[in-house]
This record gives C-alpha cells, sequence and structure tokens, in this order.
C-alpha cells in the first residue's frame, strides 16, 4: 500500500445556505478543512450544527453553494449530480448512522452492491468482497442476511461495504450512536485499524466526546462554523 | 372517520389511482351485464314477447325458428293430441329489405291466429288486419321503425306498411316484423320466384283448459318423435347459441368479479403495511384498535363507493347505445345487485389488513418498530 | 439489476399478490380473446377456406347466401368479364342431420355445401350422394362411411372422407356435389327450392390481370347492378355479427388491458414508496437513476411473465376441459403472443408512473437522521 501524498480533502471556504432571502438558513459558513491521504479526523458537534451538512458536501452527496471542495484530488466544486454520483461510486465511502444495509441481500450481496451500482466487473468485485469479508472477520457470515447478524457485525459489513470501491475518503455518520459503550469502543477500534492498516482517510462525525481518542485529530463545528 | 378521510386526502394520487382501477372493473362488469341481456334479447326476445305459450318445432328444426319445418303430416299428429286447445301456424323468414333506399335484412314472423304468435302488448298502434300490414319490433335491426313507414321485400317489391310497434320484440338482431300469413306468403313468392308456397316453421299452441304448458308439452313429444315442443320460456332460454351466451359472461363475471377484491385487498394490506409506524403511534398514545379498524373500513368502502360511482358514470351513456342492432339498456337490477357485491367483497377482502391492524402491539412503539422486519 | 431480482425471488410475498391479480387479467385477455376467435373462426371458416379470390351473391341478398340467387344467364356474363379464369357456383342448406347412434331427437347441426370450385383442404367434389364431412362433427358421432338422412325428408348422404375448419354459422359443414345440394334442398326447403343450373353464389377465380377490388366492380357494372360482388376478406366482414363482434371484443380487451396498466401503476408506486429509503442509500454509494428504475421495470416484467405463464396454463386447461362444441372458443398461439405482449406492453407503462418518484429520491436522505 503506498502512503496518500495528495490530501483526502481540501474544502476551502465552503457555504451551505438553504432558502433565500429573509428565509435564509445557513448550514455550513465558511468552512475550511484539510484532510491529509491517511488521517483521521473525528467532526464533533451537538445536534443542528452542521456537521452532516458538511459531511455530505465531502461525500459528494450535497452540492456546496459556494467554495471549493477537492476529495482525492478531483475537484467536485460544480460537478452536476450525473457526475457527483458516478464520482461517489468511484471515490468515496460512506457508513450511515443507521447502517442501511439492504434487507434482502446477504453480506457478500450486500457489498457487491457497489459493483453493481458503479464499475460493474463482477469477477474482481466478488474477489474482493470476499477478501475484505475475511479481513473484518465475517467470512464465515458471508451469506447471512443482516436479520441473522448482530449489531457490531452488521457495523462491520458496512465498512466492508464502504471500502469495496477503493475509496479515498471514508465518510462515517454517528457510528457509534445506537450502541452501548463498550460496542462503541469496539466499533471505534475497527474502524481505527481498516481505515489505518490501508491508509484511507476518513471523517467520522459524532457528538460523542468519549471517541475520539481513537482519530488523529478532532474537529469541533458549531451553528455551521468551524472552530480555529 | 376524520383520520380515514384525511388520509385519502393527503395521498389522492395512490387512492385515487385504486379507485380509477375500481372503477374501471365496475364499468366492464356493468357493460358486459347489459351487453349479454341485449344479445339475448335481440336473439330470442321475439319468442318471450310472441302469444303462443306453447311452441312445437320440428325435431330437426334443433330449436332453431329459421331451421324448423311442420310437414302437414306433422301438423296433423300434433293436432291429435288431446291436451292441445288451440293450435295455429307460425311462420318465421328474413328477407333482404328496402327500407328509405337502403338495404337490410327484416325477419317477418307470420302467425294464423291472434293469441297464437301475435304480440302480446303493443306499444303503439294496432295488429295488423289487411295484408301488407306488420307490427314491427321497436329494437332489432339499425332501423326505428315507427307507425307509418313502409318497407319493400327484395327483390320482388312486395311492400309492407308499419301499423303497430312491439317493445323490444326482436328475432336474430335483425328487424322484426309480425305479419298475417298471407303476408307472409306474397313475401316469400316476391323473394324467391322458385318458391313453392311455404310450410309452417312452428305451430303455436295454447293448452286445453285444465292442462299446464309443460302437461300440452309432454304430450305433444310422447305423441310424435318427429315434434320438439316447448313452453315459451324454454324456447327462448334453448335457443341455441343462448346458454353459450350465458355461459361465456359468467365466466367472464367471475374473472371480473374476483379482480377488484382483489385488488382492494393488496392495495389496503400494502398502505397498513406501510403506515405501521404511524398506527403503532396512535395506539400506543391511546386510540382504540377499534376505531383504527373502523377508520380502515370507511376507507374501503369511500374507495368502493367511489369507483362504483365512476363505473357507473361511464356506464350510464354506453348503456343506451345501439351495437349493430343490439339495443343497450341502463339495467337498474344489475347496477343494485353488483354495488351489493363488490362492496361485500371489498370489506371482507381488507379484512385481512384488519386483522394486522388490532394485532398491533403498542409496545413495538417505545422500540421504533411497526409491523415491519 | 441483480439486487431486483435477489428482492423477487427473496421477498416474493410482496409481490405474490399483484402477481395473482395480473395471472386473472391475464386469463381474462385470453378467454376474452379465444372467445372472439372462435365466434369468428366458426362463422367464417367456409369462406376463407374458399380458394377463389371473390365471392358474387345477388344485389339484394345482402350478403347472405341463403337469401342469393345466381341463375345460368348471369352466370355466364360473370364469367365473360376480363380478368375472370374460373367461375364456380356454391349453395348452402343448414338442416340437422340423424346420425346413426344417436337419439331420435339427438341431430347435429350441419351445413351442407354444394361446390364446384374445392376450397383448401377439400378435394373435388365427390360423387351425388357423398359428401365431405368437417372434423368437428366427429364429436357429433359422425365416421367415415356412415349414411346421414338430413332434414325432414331424412334425405340420405354417404360420408366419404374428412376436412378441418371450414365451419359456417357455428355449424360443422358437409361439402357435396351441386346436384347432392338442390336434392337436399328441393326435398327440404320447398320455400328456398332451387332449379337446376341455379346457385345461390359464385366463387370467382381472377387471373390476376385486374385488381380484385376492381374485378369486383367491374363485374357488378357487367350485370348492370344485379350483382353484389366482394373479395373473400369483404365477405367475412360482411357475415352478421363478424365486425360488431370485433369491435366490441377488442374495446372490452382494451379496457382490460388499462385496467393492467392501472394495476401495475398503483403497485409499483406503493411498492416504490415503501423503498424510498433503500433507493437512497444505493444513490449514496453511487447509483444512478436509470439503475434503480430499470430494477424496477425488470421486476415489473418478471411478475407480467410469471402471470401470462400461469394464466396461459389455466387457459389451455380451460381449453381442454371445454367439451368441442359447447362454446366457441378457440386458443391460438397468436392470440397468446397477442395477449403477453399487451400485457407486457401494460406492465412497462405502468412502471412510468414510478419513474417520477425514483428520479427524485435525495441521496442525501440517506445520510443524518435516523431512518
Amino acid at each position: 500500500m503506498t502512503v496518500a501524498t495528495d490530501p483526502a480533502l481540501v474544502m476551502k471556504a465552503v457555504r451551505k445556505v438553504y432558502g433565500d432571502g429573509d428565509d435564509e438558513v445557513v448550514a455550513l459558513d465558511h468552512a475550511t478543512l484539510t484532510v491529509a491521504g491517511d488521517e483521521i479526523v473525528a467532526l464533533v458537534g451537538p445536534s443542528g450544527s452542521g456537521k452532516t451538512t458538511l459531511c455530505s458536501i465531502a461525500g459528494g452527496i450535497l452540492s456546496a453553494t459556494e467554495g471549493t471542495v477537492v476529495v482525492g484530488g478531483q475537484d467536485i466544486s460544480g460537478m452536476q449530480a450525473k457526475q457527483l454520483t458516478s464520482f461517489r461510486a468511484s471515490t468515496v465511502g460512506f457508513v450511515f448512522q443507521s447502517v442501511n444495509l439492504v434487507p434482502f441481500l446477504t453480506a457478500r450481496e450486500n457489498l457487491l452492491v457497489v459493483d453493481e451500482m458503479g464499475q460493474r466487473n463482477r469477477k474482481v468485485a466478488r474477489a474482493r468482497a470476499d477478501q475484505l469479508l475475511d479481513e473484518l472477520g465475517l467470512a464465515d457470515r458471508a451469506n447471512n442476511l443482516p436479520g441473522q447478524l448482530s449489531g457490531g457485525q452488521r457495523q462491520r459489513v458496512a465498512i466492508g461495504r464502504s471500502l469495496m470501491n477503493d475509496p479515498k475518503l471514508v465518510l462515517f455518520d454517528e457510528p457509534t450512536s445506537a450502541l452501548d459503550t463498550k460496542l462503541g469502543e469496539q466499533v471505534m477500534e475497527l474502524i481505527r485499524s481498516e481505515m489505518a492498516s490501508r491508509g484511507i482517510a476518513a471523517i467520522v462525525v459524532t457528538h460523542d466526546e468519549r471517541m475520539t481518542h481513537y482519530c488523529d485529530r478532532t474537529v469541533h463545528i458549531v451553528d455551521g462554523v468551524l472552530a480555529a | 372517520m376524520f383520520l380515514a378521510l384525511k388520509e385519502m386526502n393527503r395521498a389522492k394520487a395512490r387512492f385515487g389511482g385504486l379507485m380509477a382501477a375500481v372503477g374501471l372493473l365496475v364499468f366492464l362488469i356493468l357493460f358486459q351485464q347489459t351487453l349479454q341481456n341485449g344479445l339475448i334479447d335481440a336473439f330470442v326476445g321475439g319468442i318471450e314477447k310472441q302469444s303462443a305459450p306453447v311452441l312445437v318445432y320440428s325435431v330437426d328444426g334443433q330449436r332453431t325458428l329459421q331451421s324448423s319445418v311442420i310437414t302437414p303430416e306433422l301438423q296433423a299428429a300434433v293436432e291429435a293430441v288431446p291436451e292441445i286447445g288451440r293450435s295455429a301456424p307460425i311462420g318465421i323468414g328474413t328477407f333482404s329489405t328496402t327500407t328509405d333506399g337502403a338495404l337490410s335484412s327484416a325477419t317477418l314472423f307470420a302467425y294464423t291466429e291472434v293469441g297464437l304468435g301475435s304480440p302480446t302488448t303493443l306499444a303503439e298502434g294496432r295488429l295488423p288486419e289487411a295484408a301488407g300490414e306488420a307490427v314491427a319490433s321497436t329494437t332489432g335491426g339499425e332501423i326505428a321503425y315507427a307507425v307509418g313507414d313502409t318497407l319493400v321485400i327484395e327483390p320482388g317489391g312486395e311492400e309492407l306498411t308499419v301499423v303497430g310497434l312491439a317493445e323490444e320484440a326482436a328475432l336474430f338482431a335483425t328487424s322484426t316484423m309480425y305479419v298475417t300469413w298471407p303476408t307472409y306468403e306474397s313475401a316469400v313468392a316476391s323473394s324467391n320466384p322458385d318458391a313453392r308456397a311455404p310450410l309452417p316453421s312452428v305451430l303455436g299452441i295454447e293448452p286445453a283448459a285444465g292442462v299446464t304448458a309443460e302437461g300440452a308439452v309432454a304430450a305433444v313429444n310422447a305423441a310424435s318423435l318427429d315434434a320438439d315442443a316447448l313452453t315459451r320460456q324454454q324456447a327462448a332460454d334453448e335457443t341455441p347459441g343462448v346458454a353459450q351466451i350465458k355461459q361465456s359472461f359468467q365466466i367472464i363475471f367471475l374473472l371480473y368479479g374476483l379482480v377488484v377484491p382483489f385488488v382492494t385487498g393488496l392495495f389496503f394490506l400494502i398502505i397498513t403495511f406501510q403506515k405501521a409506524g404511524s398506527l403503532t403511534l396512535l395506539h400506543a398514545i391511546g386510540a382504540p384498535s377499534k376505531r383504527l379498524v373502523a377508520a380502515l373500513l370507511v376507507q374501503v368502502v369511500a374507495v368502493i363507493g367511489v369507483g362504483l360511482a365512476i363505473g357507473i358514470a361511464l356506464y350510464a351513456p354506453v348503456a343506451n347505445a345501439d351495437i349493430g342492432g343490439i339495443a343497450l339498456r341502463f339495467q337498474t337490477t344489475a347496477v343494485i345487485g353488483w354495488s351489493v357485491l363488490l362492496l361485500v367483497l371489498g370489506v371482507l377482502s381488507a379484512l385481512l389488513s384488519a386483522k394486522r391492524v388490532l394485532a398491533i402491539d403498542p409496545i413495538d412503539a417505545m422500540h421504533g418498530q411497526g409491523l415491519g422486519t | 439489476m441483480r439486487i431486483a431480482l435477489l428482492e423477487l425471488r427473496r421477498r416474493p410475498g410482496r409481490f405474490v399478490t399483484a402477481s395473482i391479480i395480473l395471472t386473472l387479467i391475464a386469463l381474462l385477455l385470453l378467454f376474452l380473446g379465444g372467445l372472439l376467435d372462435g365466434l369468428i373462426n366458426t362463422s367464417t371458416a367456409a369462406l376463407r377456406a374458399q380458394r377463389g379470390d371473390l365471392i358474387v351473391y345477388s344485389s339484394t341478398s345482402e350478403s347472405s347466401f341463403v337469401r342469393s340467387r345466381i341463375d345460368p344467364s348471369l352466370r355466364q356474363t360473370v364469367a365473360a368479364v376480363p380478368g375472370v379464369t374460373e367461375v364456380g357456383g356454391i349453395g348452402v342448406a343448414q338442416l340437422g342431420a340423424r346420425v346413426p347412434g344417436n337419439g331420435p331427437r339427438d341431430l347435429a347441426d350441419v351445413a351442407l355445401f354444394g361446390y364446384e370450385i374445392p376450397p383448401t383442404a377439400v378435394d373435388e367434389p365427390p360423387a351425388d350422394g357423398e359428401v365431405i364431412a368437417d372434423e368437428v362433427l366427429k364429436s357429433d358421432g359422425v365416421e367415415q362411411g356412415m349414411v346421414l338422412e338430413l332434414g325432414p325428408a331424412r334425405t340420405p348422404v354417404t360420408v366419404v372422407g374428412f376436412t378441418t375448419d371450414t365451419s359456417f354459422n357455428g355449424q360443422g359443414s358437409l361439402w357435396g356435389s351441386a346436384a347432392t345440394w338442390r336434392d337436399v334442398q328441393n326435398a327440404n326447403r320447398p320455400d328456398a327450392a332451387v332449379a337446376d343450373g341455379v346457385f345461390q353464389s359464385l366463387v370467382v377465380v381472377a387471373d390476376g390481370s385486374v385488381a380484385p377490388g376492381k374485378l369486383a366492380a367491374d363485374i357488378d357494372a357487367a350485370t348492370a347492378g344485379a350483382t353484389d360482388t366482394l373479395t373473400i376478406t369483404a365477405a367475412i366482414d360482411a357475415i352478421p355479427g363478424v365486425t360488431e363482434q370485433r369491435g366490441v371484443f377488442n374495446q372490452i380487451l382494451g379496457v382490460t388491458v388499462l385496467i393492467a396498466v392501472v394495476v401495475v401503476a398503483l403497485f409499483f408506486a406503493l411498492l416504490t414508496v415503501e423503498r424510498t429509503g433503500l433507493y437512497g442509500v444505493l444513490k449514496a454509494i453511487g447509483g444512478r437513476s436509470r439503475t434503480l428504475f430499470g430494477g424496477l421495470v425488470l421486476q415489473a416484467v418478471v411478475v407480467t411473465l410469471i402471470a401470462a405463464a400461469i394464466g396461459g396454463g389455466l387457459a389451455l386447461l380451460l381449453d381442454v376441459a371445454i367439451p368441442p362444441g359447447a362454446l366457441p372458443f378457440d386458443l391460438s398461439v397468436g392470440r397468446i403472443v397477442l395477449s403477453v405482449l399487451l400485457l407486457l406492453f401494460a406492465a412497462v407503462i405502468g412502471c412510468a408512473f414510478s419513474l417520477r418518484r425514483v428520479l427524485r429520491v435525495d441521496p442525501a436522505s440517506a445520510i443524518g437522521s435516523a431512518s
């Protein structure tokens, strides 16, 4: 694994504004953030602080109203919806708060979904899926449906899915909020080891200060503004 | 009630779609019901509306008026049966005629005695008295005859004048004219110069005093193997094709009738499933299950009710159309009958959904679960 | 696409009821279609089998054999018209036939044709007193070599062979020489007696030098309007009831297909609403609307094909279960293919109503608040 030298994310003066005139809501105000190629950053703030918005823009799910966003060397600031879709399929990975595995697909098939939505190279994808499942300790659960897996196992499948397309950046949205302390720590440990061992950058959005020591650096955000 | 209607208002597209589906199905069912009745009426209405209570065909006629021929021997054999009161020949033939310059088919139904083959009631005018006069059926065929109209038998040129009208007394989906025997003889000669004097097609029979129609039928059939006696209603019902029409339509109604409860049942099952969350919540905050089920039933009745209204609205204008000589009529009994049946089926179909609503456990609201997996 | 198919396989329950409804609709389309084809085929087969190009009726007959008469001099005029190669007379008598072995009141309905130009699948006219019978009469007990007694006069004819698909007005037909037909007609239908040389209609074979439509007009002109000449197709359409049956049935079929569209639209719209969350997640990880919608259409097509297969199977069972002659039901491969195509068409159109909803799903809905 080569150490990535390009920063995974460079956001400059990004603003996200909803509505106009008197009804304007500024979700994100002049956010500037750089995440190195193999860095794990914790993004901490209370609910409504704009952390989800920042995460969405970084992942190409939302477009910024103003500012530039460069992910893995690619400038996505002006991209249209179609291009963003293609960008997401190839460059970023997501692990959602409510896991969001497809309930009628097995663990392996949940990983293969990424290939089906994007590149379409079945053989390569299958090999990769099996490898990831193995590395995540899920080799014997590959044919189980999410309903047959524990909460922690589901979380690991979600992480596996986020890694399928060999992303430059993985975005974790509140990965421990629904878990008790012990399980939460296990998940954070897993995130740390998986990201670090592959040298992949990650942003972990959380409001839980107990978990930030698993990350390289913590960034605080309040009311749409990143703390200096 | 409030909840039920509010939900429907918010989800106009899906409820509207369901109402449209039900409406179209109702329309097709009612239309085909009318079509069936109109078809049968156009072919054998005349048999039901003529005055002879018993008709004797020749067996060779296979219960088809046009194919039956009564030979003098057969006529004698039938008239010798003591259960017969009065008996009179009836002649039936289909001719090409011209009315107002246009060529069309007309069936002549010729009787020899009033009360044995003449129309039972007249909507207008009188029975024919002189030769060349006819009572026309109001339906059957594409021309609506009025008293005073004339038609010409082709190719000979024999003329008929309409002096009376009989309501819906058609045969073979053609214009049907009730005439006296001499008129019929002239018409036959007029249409085929090679023809010899026509024989009767069937005999119109009135049973003797104290004998029922069925009794007369049995007696005649026993007296001669060449005779095929039937009561008036039997003659109409057993005309070849009528039974087939009824059978075909029965299968059609069964299938369409099944689609309606399946569609409503599936729809309500899916939306009950989908709003499991809110149902659980309502139940948790104290709404009694019965109220939730009642809301469901209100929606079912509303959907079927509106569907029926749409279907009937589509059906009404078409119900009085005329398709190639078959007159359709708006059939109120059919409309009422089907409305009740479909409402009952619709409510029954929602029972499965109702069962699910009743099975909601309020504790699920705490865990954020509904009916789902 | 595979996701769509896997969902069908792993979660069949949600698709089963929609499939049942579509199966009922498929059965309806096939039953109605088969009924229509059966009715029309048994009415028109005798005409469809004719080898000629035109049929000549007398002008006041309203295209009915029974009311038409062509005498020898009229026939000569027709034969002399340029473009006419061959003229053959044809006449029909519809009566009841007594079949040996059947009860005294159990007659077979037959249409006896006297012909000169053999229709397709029928040989040259047999000897006088002999007839070739349509196979459908076998279900009435008619066998090779049997002597049938026709009409009240019980005119005997001997069955010397069989042919197929030549019914007329729903009755099985017998094909015999002109003399056979005249004997039967005169003995049984005195009011429709025919002199020697007189036929009800003529079958005309054209030499191809003149278009059939024009030739028909030429013939009518040559006879100064005494004839009404029609192409075989036009004659078929002129049989009473044919165009009306086709029209009414096709309208009913059309509305039924429309119902299928509404059913598919309704249920797949409901299904789509239920899957908005899933679509949000898939879009977030890079799935395009095109792929998702394609999966939806694929599911609709598969469900429809399954419904069509079951409906088709049931229709074929119905076809076998219906005793021959009980209902005019004719299920052809063409009708099955047409019905399946109509149903598929309805399925795809029905899906279109969900397209907007699929397009509108926002990938951002996957991130942030819990599902």
